[in-house]
């Protein structure tokens, strides 16, 4: 039986960072906002405390944090004469479970994407002429610009203490900054992190080569941190535990530590743990979501909760299920390139090379989880393309944000896997390893998309998510070009030994992590028969639902999405409370 | 099988090669699930201070035979040599034995809902079992393989044989005809294998922190926002002398 509760003006349905960003601006102004989250609270359990936080098996090879892949997976193929198969534990990307969502676990890294990101169809059509971009490559502008974006940009970053330096301010490239920075209003709120000992190798080798390194802007903070609402940040403590833990010393930013603690607060905020929203309530005459379905999973019992307004604020999987199963939108055809919930399905095309040199010190423990030092010279479209065959492109960098044994140890090729040669080898190389790496692009494809799957269930019943997906020819010809780049670099490093520098490969393979940036499905544009949501992040066909996370991205850069994220939920706060005073299309 | 007291003395028979081939000492106690700590005591400066926990002893996932298979390979793959004493006396089988008898094993978080297929390797793990069902499917299908090969289970063979076994094992040369045993030791085995020796000790394995004092990671101290400046480059002094779960606790 399904208990019918009292109307709520907002419901945002999942409790991560865009939840959190979005209720901040609508409480704000004292509207009523209800988040529904199907996880708990992690700020007391032994994830948040020492000496249990730092356990390298149970947060990371374990995914403590990550969702249960027991209650719902994704099932894969990749391409559609093939069945498609659960993924039954999932290591390429790791969404989290939980207030705070994955930004509980993340590394840290905040880009404002280039400034012509928003704009990229337009952008390469005006540069390489309309037949650059191949017909089944279905590049999409996002109907923004980011001047737009730029002033919740400029807030997310004094909001999370960002640590970095600034390469371009109004226009004015700065050194020691990214040279392909977007414009920004000064520098960050925070000194950047301190380098390391591989930092310092590769900026010293990149600018050899005539390259401009710069650091990482972290949300890990460099010092100690008060942001503008008077919610506090420790100083980093550089413990090597941050990507896939919470940190204890409350040093990483993120909603559990700036936002929910506040958002408590407030007489118009509540929020839900251990909902599981199983769909939306969809008026298709009306045009309108009219509640949202969940069971709470303390008790067992259904919910329907009545909405004035609705915000799908989840990961970007669950974004577009509850689209499919709610049957709000027609859903992605590749056959006739028809309806949209589901277009764009991309991830990030990774690749990296180890280096060992006998006589320098890497201490690889005495990091965290944006200790990155990068270069934009071969990243999305700040190179010409021009005869290249691909568009898009990849960040280089040095990484080193750990030096857990488990999963953080490097040996040379060709060092046997077991024995006493291979002790000799971690014994000998652990502390005097690096790592190269590269995050690129990745572009939609016609055959890249979600829809669900014919066979497999979730815990609920309901179906799985299915993913078409697979490296395609432009992401595979990026990897090729920026991985020789890589590789270059890497020699000129003169390290005792280089390992290989591989390219990406077909096929995905589900069994490494790559990233957790995987978007599109529900995508921003102008043109209701190529957009899920408009410009404003507002639902074509249901005026009071909005949709806000890496799903409504059209396409994926060489950039973490967290900072456009962020920018788009804080505008869209704004966007919603002007619906509440008004109900129109936006 | 055969007589149990036999089955025993082979074992007991056989570590003994090992030891002997490694010049590592013998046990002085606790042959099933043992983590004796005699190579590290024998190694460590009088009046040096004693091992921060008890050895764990006994097996709770583990049978005898399965025991016996585990202990065999792990001192093969970590024989008792200048970095650090044997397999067995490391504690790896225990962390095996306990990573199987708890959520691993049971495939916590794992979707586990038919139908099954076998698909592409890059789309993980497409079997019915839990990993504890695996690993011991794996173990009989291993042991069967042997006694065709040798006449006799694993942990009964001459040690050269063991180990170009397990080379064979890993690069699919041992054949099953209802499991992939390369699939079985590359994708489950090994890794258990690493964990054990990498882990915090409170699993059972890496005892007394030998492989993170092997690599020099200092484990768990609370703050390096200095040390990450003034030890740059160099080497980091807490290496030596590491810390686990069980020391902040």
């Amino acid at each position: 039986m399904i208990k019918k509760l009292p109307n709520k003006t907002v419901v945002i349905v999942g409790g991560g960072l865009t939840a959190a960003l979005a209720a901040r601006q609508l409480t704000d102004k004292n509207i009523e906002v209800l988040v529904l989250e199907r996880g708990g609270d992690h700020t007391n359990g032994a994830e948040a405390k020492l000496p249990t936080q730092r356990d390298e098996l149970r947060w990371d090879t374990r995914q403590g944090l990550v969702q249960d892949w027991s209650v719902q997976t994704y099932t894969l193929r990749y391409n559609r004469s093939e069945t498609a198969l659960p993924v039954r534990w999932m290591e390429a990307f790791l969404p989290g479970e939980g207030l705070g969502g994955a930004a509980n676990h993340w590394n840290g890294h905040t880009w404002r994407w280039s400034e012509y990101e928003p704009q990229i169809r337009t952008r390469n059509e005006t540069r390489y002429g309309k037949q650059a971009i191949p017909k089944d490559v279905p590049l999409q502008d996002w109907g923004t610009t980011y001047a737009e974006l730029r002033p919740y940009h400029e807030l997310f970053e004094k909001l999370f203490g960002l640590a970095g330096k600034a390469g371009n301010i109004n226009g004015a490239i700065q050194p020691g900054g990214n040279p392909f920075e977007a414009p920004r209003d000064g520098e960050y709120p925070q000194k950047p992190l301190e380098f390391t000992e591989a930092g310092l190798v590769f900026k010293a080798t990149a600018e050899k080569l005539g390259y401009k390194p710069f650091p990482t802007p972290a949300a890990n903070s460099s010092g100690a941190y008060t942001n503008p609402d008077g919610q506090k940040l420790g100083a980093c403590q550089y413990c090597g535990h941050c990507e896939r833990f919470i940190c204890e010393a409350k040093a990483k930013a993120s909603p559990e530590v700036l936002l929910y603690p506040m958002l408590k607060g407030r007489k118009s905020f509540e929020v839900r743990l251990h909902c599981h929203v199983l769909g939306l309530k969809y008026d298709a005459a009306a045009k309108r979501v009219t509640s949202v379905h969940y069971v709470d999973l303390l008790t067992g019992q259904e919910y329907e909760q009545p909405a004035d307004v609705v915000m799908l604020g989840a990961f970007t999987m669950t974004n577009t299920k509850l689209l499919l199963t709610s049957r709000i939108g027609r859903p992605y055809d590749p056959v006739r390139n028809t309806g949209v919930v589901g277009k764009n399905f991309c991830y990030q095309a990774n690749s990296g090379v180890s280096l060992f040199m006998k006589d320098r010190w890497f201490n690889p423990f005495l990091a965290t989880g944006s200790t990155q030092v990068y270069m934009d010279e071969f990243n999305n479209d700040n190179f010409d393309h021009t005869g290249l065959g691909f568009l898009g492109g990849g960040g280089i960098g040095a990484s080193q944000f750990h030096g857990r044994p488990i999963g953080g140890r490097r040996v040379p090729p060709g060092t046997p896997r077991w024995g006493t040669e291979w002790k000799r080898a971690n014994a000998q190389w652990y502390p005097h390893s690096m790592a190269l790496g590269i995050q690129g692009s990745c572009y939609p494809h016609r055959e890249n998309y979600l829809d669900l799957d014919p066979t497999y269930t979730d815990a609920y019943g309901q179906p799985l998510i299915r993913m078409n997906f697979d490296w395609r020819d432009n992401e595979l010809k990026m990897s090729k070009y920026v991985t020789q780049k890589m590789a270059d670099i890497a020699k000129a490093v003169g390290a005792d030994i280089v390992g290989p520098a591989n390219p990406l490969q077909a096929p995905f393979d589900t069994r490494i992590y790559n990233s957790t940036h995987i978007t599109g499905g529900t995508i921003m544009g102008t043109n209701p028969g190529t957009s899920v949501v408009s410009p404003r992040l507002q639902h074509w066909d249901a005026q009071n639902l909005f949709i806000v996370g890496a799903s409504v991205f059209t396409h994926n850069a060489g950039y973490n999405p967290t900072g456009p994220l962020a920018a788009l939920a804080l505008r869209l706060g704004d966007d919603m409370a002007s619906y509440v005073e008004r109900p129109r299309r936006l | 099988m055969s007589d149990k007291t036999t089955d025993i003395h082979q074992r007991r028979g056989f570590l003994k090669q090992v030891a002997g081939a490694t010049g590592a000492l013998p046990f002085t106690h606790g042959l099933v699930g043992g983590v004796a700590a005699t190579s590290l005591a024998a190694t460590a400066a009088p009046g040096a201070p004693p091992a921060t926990a008890d050895p764990v002893v006994g097996y709770v996932c583990f049978s005898q035979d399965e025991a016996a298979f585990v202990e065999t390979m792990v001192n093969i793959m970590c024989p008792a040599d200048e970095f650090t004493p044997s397999g067995v006396d490391c504690g790896l089988p225990i962390y095996i034995d306990r990573q199987l008898a708890g959520d691993f094993g049971r495939g916590a978080k794992r979707y586990s809902r038919g139908p099954w297929q076998p698909g592409r390797p890059q789309q993980g793990y497409q079997l019915p079992m839990t990993p504890e069902q695996h690993f011991k499917a794996g173990i009989e299908a291993a042991n069967q393989a042997c006694v065709a090969r040798h006449r006799q289970p694993f942990d009964q063979i001459a040690p050269a044989d063991a180990s170009t076994f397990l080379n064979d094992l890993a690069s699919g040369n041992v054949k099953d005809p209802r499991l992939s045993l390369a699939a079985w030791f590359n994708d489950l085995v090994y890794p258990l294998f690493t964990q054990a020796c990498f882990s915090d000790p409170i699993y059972g394995g890496n005892y007394n922190k030998v492989f993170w004092k092997m690599v020099g990671y200092p484990g768990l101290p609370a703050t390096n926002t200095i040390n990450m400046v003034q030890y740059r480059g160099k080497p980091f002094p807490g290496a030596k002398d590491p810390k686990s779960i069980a020391d902040f606790s």
